[in-house]
Order: C-alpha cells, then structure tokens, then sequence
C-alpha cells in the first residue's frame, strides 16, 4: 500500500470509523467517571417527586383569578387562622406584575440587540478575509469576537451587575456583550460570501465606488444582515428570561423568586408567557425573513 | 476623433512565472465586430478582461476609446472608460437580488447624479428607456421578476438590455452564449448583434458556427499570442485545425 492510498483510506470510511470510535470513548470515558463516583443517582424519590411537581405544574398560577379561593385560610400546627388572603386578588397584581416583567425583558432583548449589532459592526467588517484589512487588526477582532462568544451571557451579567449597579442596564450590557460576537460572526460571514460576479457588472458599467456600494454590496448584504438581526433578537429574548436571577430585572427575577418559594404553578405562568412570547416573534421574524431573502 | 476604438502595444501579462498573455501590437477600428478565437486557456477572457481594467497587466499599453486603460494611476479613472464599455459575460453577471428592470437601469449609473443614483430615484425619461430596452429583448413581461430567478438565456437578455440604456462605444462579450440550448444561443446572438450596431463588438467565441453571425474580423490566440488575424469569410478549416491544435 502506498502513501496516497493509505491517505485516501485515512479520509475514507476507515478514517470516520476511527472518529465515531474516538467519539464512543469520549461518552465512555463521561459515563464511567461520572458513575465510579456516584453522581449519576437520580435522588431518593424521582418519580415521585415528578408526579408532585408535574401535578404543580399543570397548575398554572394564573388560573386561580378566576378560581382561586375568595378567602383562603392560612393557619398554623394548632389550626389558628393566621390570616385570610383573596387568592384571586393576589394572583391578579401578581399578573400584573408579570405583566410589567415581561415588557422589560423585551425591552432589554431589544436595546441588548441593537447595541450587540451596533458594537459588532466594525469588528465584523474587519474580520471578513476579502476585506484584507491589516493583518493585526484582523486577528484582534477576531478575538474580541471569540472572546464574546464564549462569555456567557449571565457571566457578563454578573459583572456587571458589580460595575452599574441592579437593572435593566446590566442586562442590556451583558445581552449586547455576549450577542456582539454571534453578530460579528454573522456579518463576517455575509460579507466574505458576497456575489463577487454582481459587484464587477455594476462597476462595468463605469459607476463609482459609492453607487457600487449601494446598487450592489448594499442588496447583497443588507437582507443577510436584516435576517441575522431578528434571528438573534429572538434568541436574545429567551436569554434575556433567565437575566432577572442575577438581578437584571425582567422575567428572570419572578423565575427566581417561584423557584426559591417552591411555586411551580407560577413558574408554570412565566414559561407560557415566554414560549408564546417567543413563538410569537419566531413566527413573524421567520415571516420578515423569508420575505426578504 | 481617431479611428481605432482599441489600440494595444507590447502588452504582456505574466502570473507566476507563466505567460498569460503577449500581444505586440493589436488595433480595432470603430465600428468593427471581431470574434476572438482559441481554445481555453489561450488568454481570450484576460484580454477582454484588460480591456476594461478588471485585469491588470504586467506590461505595456492599452488605449481604450481614447483613454488610457493601462498604466493607470487611479483605479478611479477607469470609471469613464467603463461607462463607455458594455459587457454580456457568461454566468450570471446581473445583481441577484434586484428585479430585471432594476438591472437594466443599473446600464445608467454613470450617467446619473450621485445623490439620486444613491436613493434609486428616476426620471421618466430613464424609467422609460429601461422599459424600451427590456422590450427591445422581449423581456418586457418579466421586469419585475428578481435576476436570480430568470433562466440563463434571459439573464443575459436582461444584460443585453442593461447594455442598450448603457449606450456604450463598446461592447465586450465573453461567451455570452455559454451553458444556452442551441435556440436560446441563436437568439441571444441575434439581439447582440441588433444591440451593437452602432457600436464595436468584441465576442469570446467557442462555438465556430457562430462566427460569421457575430464578427466580420476573427482574431485567434494561442497561448497568449496573436497566431490569426483574418477576415471571417476568409476563415479556412486548416486554420481553425492550427489553432486547436
């Protein structure tokens, strides 16, 4: 067998084979470490526990406006009656304040977008390779891109929350910090794969710079970067949800609090409001983007 | 005005050690329609491609319609000559994304204001020519239809129309008839011609059959050198075989 052969071999069926097993020892190496110490126990009592949190579940919080109890009774070991509570009256300001949260997650996906998008730009632009911009300047925005993207966004958050205080400011920062890489990324992309054909015929026909910058690279790129926009605002408004447990204010903020309390049934509530929050803007974003594309 | 559209002397264009192109001295006349010749490889493209500077070469001196296309000191100056240059190349060489009339007024950027030409704001006047060219190549029912929908024989219609509202002295085509079913060929070939008659057409041919529609002068390169300089109807077979050789 020569050197070629055996080279096509390597990059044939024999070479993935080789990867799947490389990959198989990889799992196996997880599983085995993972059950020789003992973490792999699935705690005292699963599948109870899963009925009682699923009943809970099922429950969700906001049901109770309408059949919540008009005087729920509080009371202690000895059966006093500490306190009554309207049930519906509660769980309707508790609405509200849902409500309230929901807007200012939407409002920090937004303005975090907007600004990752912004902040991406230049970073995006001089990372493209047919831009040939310096050398250096190249691989330094490529790290501030890389650096991003794998800062979790609840990293950054952490942060911070330490350098401007609790708020929605932290939250947009950490949002428009983390998504500026995916963006960067995305811009880059879209420039490197421009139509090179359709630049040259509207420069051969003798129009300056400018005019085959916006008859050409403008079509080409804009609709891309129109579409990489709202794919990412949307992601951003499910990672915005979870932005409120560190203290960025928003929907994160109700999810920590039913979590700390136990109150499944009102976390039941938030995760509706953010799956139809998000299938919502999934539908229209995919609407907008088809139509532009 | 001088007679000759184009004038080359000692142009020669190396890449890597290897001659692409080495031409001594080549003229055309205005008015003149020449088909060039030769099998892949042999330079045609670089040298239609010299022509309006989206290829630079190593060497020498071109003279395009009485400016300068090479040496150039700025890449800007090439915008005049292009403006009087077309071009119908093979593949798609229209902008994807916009409608067929929009590339058909695309012929008229050089002639627009800047500012207008910027926010895609057209007179009646430049509105109405497009219409006319779209209809000249009977495209006209399909102005609307985005260029990366259009089949290949209409794509280069609508470059043949894009060429009409460009009105240019000019007109450079590379294989315009590349990858077209024999029909879709004859008839791309025919509006090319009816579109150039005022005007000088330099044709990259493949198919020999369609010379005598597309030139009256064949010029044959091999490897990157004049080797033929004729008339069409003078275009023997023995010619043609040395040429493929």
């Amino acid at each position: 067998m020569n050197w070629m052969q055996f080279k096509l071999r390597l990059k044939g069926r024999l070479g993935f084979f080789g990867l799947v097993f490389l990959y198989a020892l990889i799992v196996f190496g997880c599983v085995y470490s993972l059950a020789t110490a003992g973490d792999l126990s699935m705690g005292r009592n699963p599948v109870a526990n899963f009925i009682k949190t699923a009943t809970e579940f099922a429950r969700p919080s906001f049901l109770d406006v309408w059949l919540g109890d008009p005087a729920y009774q509080y009371k202690s070991d000895d059966g006093t009656v500490l306190r009554t509570e309207n049930r519906q009256e509660v769980e309707q300001q508790w609405l509200v304040q849902l409500g309230f949260a929901t807007w200012t997650t939407f409002k920090i996906a937004t303005l975090g977008s907007l600004l990752g998008a912004i902040l991406a730009l230049p970073f995006g632009v001089l990372s493209a390779k047919n831009i040939k911009a310096p050398r250096l300047l190249t691989a330094l925005s490529r790290l501030v891109l890389d650096t991003s993207r794998s800062i979790h966004t609840l990293v950054f958050g952490l942060v911070l929350v330490g350098i401007v205080g609790l708020g929605p400011t932290a939250g947009i920062l950490a949002i428009a910090f983390h998504s500026l890489g995916t963006y960067g990324k995305l811009f880059a992309e879209s420039i490197e794969t421009l139509d090179m054909a359709s630049i040259e015929a509207v420069k051969g026909v003798g129009a300056s710079p400018s005019q085959t910058f916006f008859w050409s690279v403008w079509p080409n790129v804009l609709p891309q970067w129109v579409s990489s926009h709202l794919y990412l605002w949307e992601y951003n408004i499910r990672d915005s949800t979870i932005l409120g447990i560190i203290g960025a204010g928003g929907l994160g903020l109700l999810i920590s609090e039913a979590v700390a309390l136990f109150q499944w049934g009102r976390l039941s509530s938030i995760l509706i409001v953010v799956v139809l929050m998000v299938t919502a803007f999934d539908a229209i974003s995919r609407r907008i983007r088809t139509a532009l594309l | 005005m001088s007679s000759n559209i184009i004038d080359i002397q000692n142009l020669e264009m190396v890449i890597a050690g290897r001659r692409i192109l080495k031409v001594e001295s080549l003229q055309i006349a205005r008015g003149e329609k020449v088909a060039i010749l030769g099998r892949n490889g042999a330079g045609k493209s670089t040298l239609l491609r010299c022509l309006n500077g989206f290829v630079k070469p190593t060497a020498g001196h071109i003279v395009v319609n009485q400016h300068t296309v090479f040496p150039l000191r700025r890449e800007r100056d090439l915008c005049p000559v292009r403006a009087q240059v077309g071009q119908v190349l093979q593949g798609l060489h229209l902008v994807a994304r916009l409608s067929a009339m929009e590339n058909v007024l695309v012929g008229g950027l050089a002639r627009m204001p800047r500012l207008r030409s910027w926010a895609r704001i057209f007179t009646t006047e430049e509105t109405q020519r497009a219409q006319a060219a779209l209809k000249a190549v009977g495209m006209a029912h399909l102005a609307e239809k985005r260029a990366d929908k259009l089949s290949g024989g209409e794509r280069q219609k609508v470059a043949i129309a894009r060429m009409l509202m460009q009105q240019p002295e000019l007109v450079l085509a590379d294989e315009p008839t590349a990858a077209l079913d024999p029909t879709a060929a004859d008839e791309v070939c025919e509006l090319l011609v009816k579109a150039t008659e005022n005007s000088t057409l330099i044709t990259v041919v493949h198919n020999v059959s369609l010379v005598p529609m597309l030139s009256h002068r064949v010029i044959g390169l091999k490897a990157g050198e004049v080797v033929l300089d004729c008339a069409s109807h003078e275009l023997t077979q023995a010619q043609l075989d040395h040429l493929y050789e």
